[in-house]
């Protein structure tokens, strides 16, 4: 146990003195607080911007009109009328110019960026859309259709002998609704599921590839000849597992905390950002769930990479090494981002990942986080993993004792498990 | 203390490393553990050090088996190897922390050991910075800091320069003189038979030959001279065969019992002008090679 508290504040140490690791936590945290104060700092620049320039002179305004992207719409003098109001109020960013022209010289104007986009009418209900590039966002057909097909029912029903009231009352009729989600609001919770999960994944993937490493460069500058000699191996692997794990939390509790700390302070700013305000609103029982199997799930994987990493004497065999083990969490991963994204997170494969110990920590907490799980059943999932845990730390402390040892090609599973049964 | 180590066997994956190995140490006395590459030292060093079990054998202190929760071993293996990145006082409170050192004694006790090996200078530096002779003081000292019952060392001299080795052998000298158990194991047999009381060669995992050095070396036949002269040819005739020359310019005189030694000897001082003549007696050198070097010879066969 003494040795376990050496061996746990030595490689505790070394991360928090690694200039890298409390570099990276730095960077992090910045950048977080850039993204947390942006719209306080935007709204600030905004609200001195007009003191700066407080009578904009008409040049200023005609520059601005200039600047504003010009949408021409090519139509007969009857269409003009009806279609004139409705296309401003519905493209309220575009400066709309009603234009002669040739079909060539639009074409023309557009190309040469003097305007951005057209509209070619052929009657009431249809057009040509001419555009320079088709951004992936660009909706303006979509929008132009629904603003046709309202001004074409609102002449046919005045036409029908309705009275422009009774239109008006008839096409903006409001509809109240209300959803009472009796379980889980998925919408609301992806956002949040999504980030603990790729959190989950990252820090398990980047501290198992910093533990399987510090293995092997002790194994292979020979400093192993002596840590072996000094100190029991079970302690050894659970220090670094444990001390790995730490810094982990430490690291997730200085981006998460200060993102916290920075949502509140700017929490005005976001208020009508669903996103970022459900990502804050995470239940607490959720959040003490989200611990467990992070830890758990922490353990298990980072037990394995040590194991491993003490099967390689070189650095370079490492990554080889670590293929499958790297394979079977990204498949659990793929697994539960497939079925997050399908909406469904209660297919049968995600319930049997949720029992199996390799795939349960991600997989039983996007239940939890998306979907609703009797207890006993996240009661089992705990236990299964937490006796995994032990299972595999002290198999894994086996392998680590044997597989420290061997020097030369890493060793097949046959032979290390042969030498663990005897040792 | 006596340690003992008695009929150790160990296989690893089908191939018998070590086939019964016994030896004995006590305190206040150094063993030599020698033998060639491969024949199995180190294993029988780490099974002593309870690193994995042995197959059959028991490792005893004073007869009883050891308890190695009480017993300080101090180790230095023949791969060095630290962190090479760390500061060198920083690692050298850790090992000796792991030993069972409270903080505080670990730091006094490094700190007696850097001045002791003159390297107090570097105590602050990383290990990488220093010569590869420096570190290997660096790696002596997470032998010794925790103060051990028992020191094994090996190949300690390799790769000192000779003020370095002459600091050690005082080390080695102080550490037996306070009547630790100290285990010696190196290819260079000047240092063994310097310091080691006790031998015991190592050959494909048996024990080729153990015990006091002097009883071994005394043992030999005594029926061989060593002759220096300047009548070297003359002699040769005179003896034929059983004359032969050595490399260090003298002749080997073999005789047919030792019995004939001194009748031997009067001779060749009538006869010829002889500068010394004394009884072979073979150094640990010709000792090793005879036990330890028809390994490749059986090997072949």
């Amino acid at each position: 146990m003494k040795q376990f508290s050496k061996i746990f504040k030595f490689e505790l140490k070394n991360y928090l003195t690694n200039k890298i690791f409390v570099g990276v936590t730095l960077v992090l945290v910045v950048l977080i607080a850039g993204v947390m104060f942006f719209p306080r700092v935007r709204e600030a620049l905004r609200s001195t911007e007009p003191s700066a320039s407080d009578s904009p002179s008409s040049a200023d305004a005609a520059t601005e009109t200039d600047e504003a992207s010009t949408m021409l719409l090519v139509c007969g003098e009857e269409e003009k009328a009806l279609l004139k109001d409705p296309f401003a109020a519905a493209f309220p960013d575009y400066n709309i110019v009603f234009s002669d022209d040739g079909i060539e010289e639009i074409k023309r104007r557009i190309t040469a960026q003097e305007a951005d986009c057209a509209f070619v009418f052929d009657g009431l209900t249809s057009y040509t859309y001419y555009v320079d590039n088709l951004s992936l966002y660009d909706n303006n057909i979509g929008i132009a259709d629904s603003v046709l097909q309202n001004v074409y029912q609102v002449r046919a029903m005045l036409n029908g002998g309705m009275t422009a009231q009774q239109v008006q009352d008839a096409l903006s009729v409001v509809i109240e609704h209300e959803a009472h989600s009796l379980g889980k609001d998925q919408a609301k919770n992806f956002f949040y599921t999504y980030i603990m999960i790729f959190a989950l994944y990252t820090v398990i993937i980047l501290y198992g590839q910093m533990i399987a490493t510090n293995v092997a460069t002790e194994k292979s500058s020979r400093a192993m000849e002596l840590l072996i000699t000094s100190a029991n191996p079970v302690s050894m692997m659970f220090g670094k597992v444990l001390a790995s794990c730490c810094a982990g939390l430490i690291q997730l509790i200085a981006v998460f905390g200060s993102s916290l700390i920075f949502f509140h302070m700017n929490q005005s700013y976001w208020f009508d950002n669903e996103m970022v305000s459900s990502l804050f609103g995470i239940p607490v029982n959720l959040f003490v769930y989200m611990l467990i199997f992070f830890t758990l799930g922490f353990f298990i994987y980072a037990f394995l990479f040590g194991a491993i990493g003490s099967t390689a004497s070189k650095l370079e065999d490492i990554n080889t090494s670590l293929m499958p083990i790297t394979l079977l969490f990204v498949f659990a991963f793929m697994v539960v981002m497939f079925s997050m994204s399908s909406g469904n997170v209660d297919t049968l494969l995600m319930k049997v990942c949720s029992f199996i110990p390799f795939t349960s920590s991600m997989a039983m907490f996007t239940r939890l986080a998306m979907s609703t799980v009797p207890m006993y059943e996240v009661l089992i999932s705990i236990a299964i993993l937490m006796v995994s845990v032990v299972g595999i730390g002290v198999v894994s402390a086996k392998i680590y004792r044997v597989g420290v040892l061997l020097y030369g090609t890493p060793p097949k599973l046959g032979a290390i498990l042969k030498a663990i049964r005897k040792s | 203390m006596k340690l003992e180590v008695r009929n150790i066997r160990k296989s690893f994956g089908g191939n018998q490393v070590l086939k019964g190995i016994t030896l004995t140490a006590e305190s206040g006395k150094a063993c030599g553990l020698l033998g060639r590459n491969g024949a199995g030292k180190t294993t029988s060093i780490r099974i002593l050090m309870n690193v994995f079990p042995c197959d059959s054998g028991e490792v005893l202190l004073d007869g009883k088996p050891i308890d190695y929760n009480t017993i300080r071993f101090g180790y230095l293996p023949e791969e060095r190897g630290l962190y090479p990145k760390k500061k060198i006082a920083e690692q050298l409170v850790y090992f000796a922390e792991l030993k069972g050192m409270t903080h505080r004694a670990a730091s006094a006790s490094v700190d007696f050991w850097l001045d002791r090996l003159g390297m107090t200078e570097h105590k602050n530096k990383r290990l990488d910075t220093l010569s590869k002779g420096n570190q290997q003081k660096i790696q002596l000292i997470t032998a010794l800091a925790h103060d051990p019952q028992i020191v094994i060392l090996d190949e300690p001299f390799s790769g000192l320069d000779p003020v370095n080795a002459m600091l050690l052998k005082d080390i080695v000298k102080e550490q037996i003189k306070k009547g630790k158990i100290v285990l010696l194991s190196s290819h260079q047999m000047n240092y063994i038979e310097e310091f080691c009381d006790n031998i015991a060669i190592l050959n494909q995992g048996s024990i080729a030959l153990s015990g006091d050095l002097n009883t071994i070396r005394r043992n030999y036949p005594r029926n061989r001279l060593v002759v220096r002269s300047e009548q070297k040819d003359s002699i040769r005739q005179f003896f034929g065969a059983a004359c032969t020359e050595q490399e260090n310019n003298t002749l080997l005189i073999t005789l047919h019992s030792p019995e004939e030694k001194q009748d031997v000897m009067q001779c060749l001082t009538e006869k010829f002008d002889i500068d010394e003549i004394k009884v072979f007696e073979p150094s640990l050198n010709d000792i090793f090679v005879e036990y330890a070097g028809d390994q490749d010879k059986e090997e072949n066969a």
